[in-house]
């Protein structure tokens, strides 16, 4: 599986190897870690502390508490009852989680909360317009772009984030985009045409309106 | 065809067990397995564990009310380990806490010690010791002994296949609720709820009326949850009635992938005569089947493996021998294929060796082989309905593969670092349960008071379309629209002793049976029609109106269900469906096992960068008899997605295990399977035309396992690749054939054999 770099960063369980044992500075440090560490620093009873979280999901605010170590995927899914994302490796290894970050693909399964607060957080529930599909959804379900479904809010998600960045994609520049999302019932020439096909119709409809 | 499945997979609503909502009283387990492969537990110290806040009980074999058996087949597995240990990730005990992490945080303070046993990991090892999990089965017709003399060529040797994670992206898991009266209310992510409903009812003692089982959905199962799901139901049932309190139960990846059973390995030797003209004379194969530790369902699938050792070939002469083999590995179980792709590869595998020795191209000799009608099998069951020749035909000339030879000959003479291979894989795979009992199926269908239509059976969704095809069925019968039918999830309450969604089966025999509820129902709304319009005649429904001898009577589908339920008629039917005429007989190995073969042929081309060892599959097309297919975008979607699971198999998907028995490959950063650049650039998976299936549902044929060995043919399509770089080379049949072993065929200096 090629690694994106978008989908890169820090993994959940070096970092909490890394507060524990106080060599956080060998990893990245995102204000996320900073504040998690400190967190930890003020606290000497090793009971973890809850911090203030402000979320702005789907174009919601949210208020939360929540343990330093926990997972944009966990907030989503445990405290804000957004199921659509799917956890199936917790190790961002298969793209069932992916969601946006300021309009890029994240795995949330790989990133801290904490690390999303002051940016868009977009899911597969706030991607329908009105009670309308997205273009992509309707794309994957007229081409037959998936089967079980386990792993399509995420394969949806990567696939908004590739035609956000690039519109008009070849169908390299579409395995490219894609290539983070494991589908293992390996639906993926559907969803080769799904992507493609979504953007075929976005372009033709932008040209409608010029 | 509108699939609403989709619309709800598309929107992320669709619920699977872990988003399901549970009540505020909700406790979650997790378990406490086995870090070796073998050993006697001296001692098993929970008191740490115990004293973490937040943990309600730590649950041992000593818990279990009713019996600490859940195997199926035979006898010989435990929920939860008593004094031994058989394998890495066997559960040992369960915690049960206030969160999962909680009770994660309290397994990891559980210390066991064990007195180590010797482990045994190869099936020989285990052949050279006895470990059989049943006596040896033995298939055979003709005599080859006498064959021998006749041949112009034998070709002896061995050929290993490697296990398969299913890796299901949805986990094992499943929730389980007291409910009043003693009983249970167990949801689970299986392909068997009455399987499920057995093993709950076994563990815990509760007879099968209070233990109500349902499966809504499955994000994947590919045979992982056919008798799999059962544990760790029974898991979640038993924390639930112990606590009186719902318990939740639900895999992390990495517990899944160490806990589970895989794909069986095999290791078979095969012997193969043929005449001058290279017909097939005789074969011999002894399958070498590594079990794990126990049976779970070892043995059905040892006997598919003999089912399908001459694959799409008619061999007069065969011995196939077959060992079922107990070592120190989590208990083999289904997957797709279920014991075919392993003989297939093999019989695959001497064809090429013997085409080898005799100077033809293997397709030659495939192709002179190929059943034709009224052919035996070994089995006692011949070839109706044979198209093996027809679907090769027909690939020869859709695919142009004479075109496609010149075409890679000439790239392989203008290129030093990159050649191509190609080759041709036809199948043959037998549709039925071989255990001829659980070839039965039930379908409960209601028509409600507003004409809307609700449907029960034990089919499982879980991405094969079944819901959609259960829909389709019904709709044409009663020629109401697809919105007004709704599949309910499965669930034991509604219909009872089922079989599992498995086989490529649930198609066929729960639409067989929902076929015959919804001619009941509409026979009596005839009835009823032919009544209110007072006529000798018999009125018919097109597109939910009322038509008699043709002419519409402004009676529509609403007005005569409304009508119906007036007259207080029965709105409900329910029907059992057997697939007629099969049956085998175990102990002489002859019988009619299957209800019909599906056939097909493949083809498949790659370029292999002989640097590098890495390759790409350009192509994988193939025609294959689907009947007529019931959904053609479905099935081509099953088909797919089969060929491109098979491919994996066969190339990256490698299992490893420590000497000591525990899982190597535990995540998917060890553990590759194909993504959307390793799907070959064309993939062409054409129905044979002009085809159909009397004995199937509406003419079609099972869709969800046949696909899969297709993908048989990249292993000598790369070996070839590899023959024209380096002609002398003579490799083992080993698979998977991963990048490693490419590039030890490419340049080890062994002499003409490649040992990886």
């Amino acid at each position: 599986m090629s690694k994106d770099s978008k989908k890169g960063g820090i993994s959940r369980r070096k970092f909490l190897q890394g507060v524990g044992s106080g060599i956080i500075g060998s990893y990245v440090l995102t204000p996320g870690i900073a504040k998690a560490a400190e967190a930890l620093k003020k606290n000497s009873e090793k009971l973890i502390l809850s911090v203030p979280l402000t979320l702005k999901v789907n174009g919601k605010q949210a208020h939360l508490l929540v343990e330093p170590r926990t997972t944009l995927a966990e907030v989503l899914r445990e405290k804000l009852g957004l199921t659509g994302t799917k956890v199936a490796c917790n190790n961002g290894e298969c793209g069932g989680c992916t969601v946006l970050l300021d309009k890029k693909a994240v795995y949330s399964c790989h990133i801290l909360a904490l690390d999303a607060e002051g940016k868009e957080v977009t899911t597969i529930e706030g991607i329908m317009k009105g009670e309308n599909l997205h273009p992509i959804q309707q794309a994957f379900i007229d081409h037959d772009g998936l089967q079980c479904g386990f792993c399509t809010p995420g394969q949806v998600m990567a696939a908004e984030a590739l035609l956000l960045k690039n519109p008009k994609p070849t169908r390299q520049d579409v395995l490219e985009g894609m290539s983070g999302n494991v589908c293992r019932c390996a639906a993926y020439p559907n969803i080769i045409e799904s992507v493609l096909a979504a953007a075929e119709k976005a372009g033709s409809e932008t040209a409608e309106l010029k | 065809m509108e699939n609403i499945d989709l619309l709800y997979h598309a929107r992320g609503e669709s619920k699977f067990i872990d988003d399901l909502r549970l009540p505020s009283d909700a406790l979650y387990a997790a378990i406490f397995y086995s870090s070796t492969g073998h050993g006697r537990i001296l001692s098993l110290d929970l008191r740490d564990a115990l004293l973490m806040p937040g943990v309600k009980a730590i649950l041992t074999s000593k818990d279990i009310p009713g019996e600490n058996q859940i195997g199926g087949v035979i006898a010989d597995e435990t929920l939860l380990a008593e004094d031994e240990v058989h394998y890495a990730g066997q559960p040992i005990a369960l915690v049960v806490a206030e969160s999962p992490e909680c009770a994660r945080k309290a397994v990891k303070k559980i210390k066991v010690l064990f007195d180590e046993l010797p482990v045994v990991l190869d099936p020989r090892e285990a052949f050279r010791k006895g470990s059989f999990i049943i006596p040896p089965r033995i298939f055979s017709m003709g005599n080859t002994s006498l064959a021998w003399d006749n041949c112009l060529v034998i070709v002896e040797g061995r050929a290993e296949t490697g296990a398969q994670e299913h890796l299901y992206l949805e986990t094992q898991g499943s929730v389980a609720y007291p409910t009043d009266s003693g009983s249970l209310k167990v949801t689970s992510s299986t392909q068997a709820p009455t399987a499920v409903q057995r093993a709950v009812s076994r563990v815990t003692g509760l007879p099968m009326n209070k233990i109500e089982v349902e499966a809504s959905r499955l994000g994947g199962g590919f045979g992982g949850k056919e008798d799999q799901a059962n544990s760790f139901a029974a898991m979640a049932a038993l924390s639930a009635l112990k606590l009186n309190r719902p318990v939740k139960l639900v895999l992390s990846r990495q517990e899944d992938l160490r806990i589970t059973g895989k794909r069986h390995p095999y290791s078979s030797d095969f012997k193969l005569g043929l005449d001058s003209e290279g017909r097939i004379l005789a074969y011999e194969v002894t399958f070498y089947q590594n079990a794990g530790a126990s049976a779970d369902l070892s043995p059905a699938i040892l006997d598919r493996t003999l089912f399908h050792c001459t694959n799409s070939y008619f061999v007069p002469n065969v011995k196939a021998t077959a060992y079922s083999l107990r070592t120190n590995l989590p208990p083999m179980t289904a997957f797709r294929g279920f014991g075919a792709p392993q003989g297939m590869f093999a019989i695959e595998s001497a064809i090429f060796k013997a085409a080898e020795k005799m100077g033809v191209e293997p397709s030659y000799l495939q192709e002179k082989n190929l059943l034709k009608e009224g052919d035996a099998f070994p089995y006692g069951q011949s070839a109706e309905g044979c198209r093996a020749k027809e679907s090769w035909l027909a690939a020869l000339e859709t695919f142009e593969t004479g075109e496609i030879k010149n075409r890679i000959e000439k790239f392989n003479r203008e290129n030093q670092f990159f050649k191509k291979g190609f080759a041709f894989m036809p199948i043959c795979f037998g549709i039925s349960f071989t255990n001829a009992s659980m070839n039965q199926a039930g379908a409960l269908v209601h028509i409600y008071s507003d004409g809307s239509i609700g449907i029960s059976t034990a089919a499982v969704e879980m991405g094969q379309g079944v819901n959609m095809k259960l829909r389709q069925i019904a709709s044409a019968i009663f020629q109401v629209s697809l919105d007004k039918i709704k599949i309910e999830p499965a669930n034991t309450t509604r219909v009872a002793n089922t079989s599992p969604t498995a086989a490529s089966a649930a198609a066929d025999l729960n639409g067989k049976a929902l076929e015959k509820a919804c001619n009941e129902l509409l026979e009596r709304l005839l009835n009823a029609a032919a009544l209110k319009l007072k006529t000798e005649d018999k009125p018919v429904i097109i597109n939910e109106e009322i038509l008699l001898k043709e002419e519409k009577t402004g009676l529509k589908w609403e007005d005569l269900v409304k009508m119906a339920f007036d007259e207080r008629m029965d709105l409900t039917s329910h029907a059992h469906h057997i697939t007629p005429g099969i049956y085998f007989d175990k102990l002489l190995n002859q019988g009619r096992p299957f209800n019909y073969h599906v056939y097909g042929t493949g083809v498949v081309e790659v370029t292999l960068d002989c640097l590098r060892g890495t390759y790409t599959v350009d192509s994988l097309k193939a025609i294959h008899d689907s009947g007529k297919p019931l959904n053609p975008l479905i099935d081509r979607g099953q088909a797919e997605g089969a060929a491109i699971q098979g491919l994996g198999w066969l190339t990256m998907e490698e299992i490893a295990y420590a000497s000591k028995g525990p899982l190597l490959s535990d995540s998917l950063s060890a553990y590759k399977v194909p993504d959307v650049y390793f799907s070959p650039g064309e993939l062409d998976i054409r129905f044979l035309k002009a085809s159909d299936n009397p004995r199937g549902i509406f003419n079609s044929k099972a869709i969800g396992e046949p696909p899969f060995m297709y993908a048989i043919g990249v292993f000598f399509a790369l070996y070839n690749a590899i023959k024209e770089f380096r002609p002398e080379v003579r490799m083992d049949f080993t698979a998977p054939l991963t990048n490693e072993r490419l590039l030890l065929a490419l340049y080890s200096k062994e002499k003409n054999t490649v040992t990886a």
